[in-house]
């Protein structure tokens, strides 16, 4: 859980947000906080309560599922760490699994030291932070300033190229991390809401076996 | 009530993205599927990376995220650790800000 503390001034910043956009939504601090205690996946839920006074429940409910595909990906890379383990770890594994968790769990699994009890508390450490400073956005209301105002949206970022470095063991590595952020950026400006990341994820994935088939010939 | 339940549809739906891969995949994964999942995680942080450090607004711009990550970029690789790319990278942001760099 420790592992994630870095990561708070930048959660509880979009937390704060995100109960400030839920209140002026409709919804209660409480049931802002429950919404994150229940689904934990930020980016959805900023698009749910951007969504909450005008679309339908099925059409809220159906966005949550696109804009969290990606955890499909994310899920998948874990899958070889986790496969020797009961069916109830992997499912208390998947509950809390974030973006940022994820991110601290796999690169440190690829490092050798990585256990399921480091990536339970790196999945918990983000989802108790989460829920609280959420409330604490929607009592506060409107009083809060944007996160890009301090740069905070950039703690997420950061974190991650800190992690992405332990990937990059050989130059096929680097290629794909590269390839993958180009790829990301390209995505980024044709497909709508974060599909970027489904598609330079595979895409990733593939060059990367393109080069090291190109590698061996 | 209403409510409610489109928490728990938001939930179930999330939860299914998550958990739907990690108990599909057994331990006896195709050697290519293996090696192709080797690669997905990077791929992965780097496409989270990209648009929020170059592209903030949506459209490509170089500016003070650009310059305050390729110092992150430095820093990660030279030190490996997340709590000082975190650091190096939002004290150039905001040295850069207020020297009137956006």
């Amino acid at each position: 859980m420790a592992a994630t503390l870095p990561l708070w001034p930048g959660i509880i910043a979009f937390a704060l947000l995100y109960g400030m956009m839920a209140r002026q939504a409709g919804l209660s601090p409480w049931q802002a906080a429950l919404m994150s205690m229940m689904v934990h996946a930020g980016s959805s839920q900023f698009t749910a309560v951007g969504m909450w006074a005008t679309a339908a429940p099925l059409a809220i409910i159906l966005t949550t599922l696109v804009v969290n595909l990606r955890h499909l990906l994310m899920g998948a890379s874990v899958a070889p760490y986790v496969s020797h383990l009961p069916t109830r770890w992997k499912a208390l594994l998947a509950l809390w699994m974030s973006d940022e968790s994820f991110a601290l769990a796999i690169s440190e699994y690829r490092r050798g030291s990585g256990t399921h009890w480091y990536f339970f508390g790196a999945n918990a450490g983000i989802w108790l932070i989460w829920a609280p400073a959420g409330w604490l956005g929607a009592v506060l209301g409107a009083a809060i300033p944007s996160p890009e105002d301090f740069g905070l949206d950039l703690v997420f970022p950061l974190a991650f190229l800190g992690l992405l470095v332990s990937f990059i063991q050989d130059r096929i590595g680097l290629v794909v991390a590269v390839g993958s952020g180009a790829l990301a950026l390209a995505a980024a400006q044709l497909l709508p809401g974060n599909g970027y990341v489904i598609v330079a994820g595979v895409l990733g994935g593939c060059l990367g076996l393109l080069l090291e088939r190109w590698h061996q010939a | 009530m209403k409510t409610l339940l489109i928490f728990f549809g938001m939930a179930a739906v999330t939860y299914f993205t998550r958990v739907a891969m990690m108990v599909a995949l057994g331990k006896e994964l195709p050697s290519i599927l293996r090696r192709w999942l080797a690669y997905v995680p990077a791929a992965v942080l780097a496409a989270l990376v990209a648009p929020a450090a170059l592209a903030p607004q949506g459209r490509l711009a170089w500016g003070a995220r650009g310059w305050a990550s390729a110092l992150g970029a430095w820093v990660a690789w030279r030190t490996r650790s997340v709590f000082w790319t975190i650091l190096a990278g939002l004290a150039a942001f905001h040295l850069l800000r207020s020297l009137g760099l956006d």
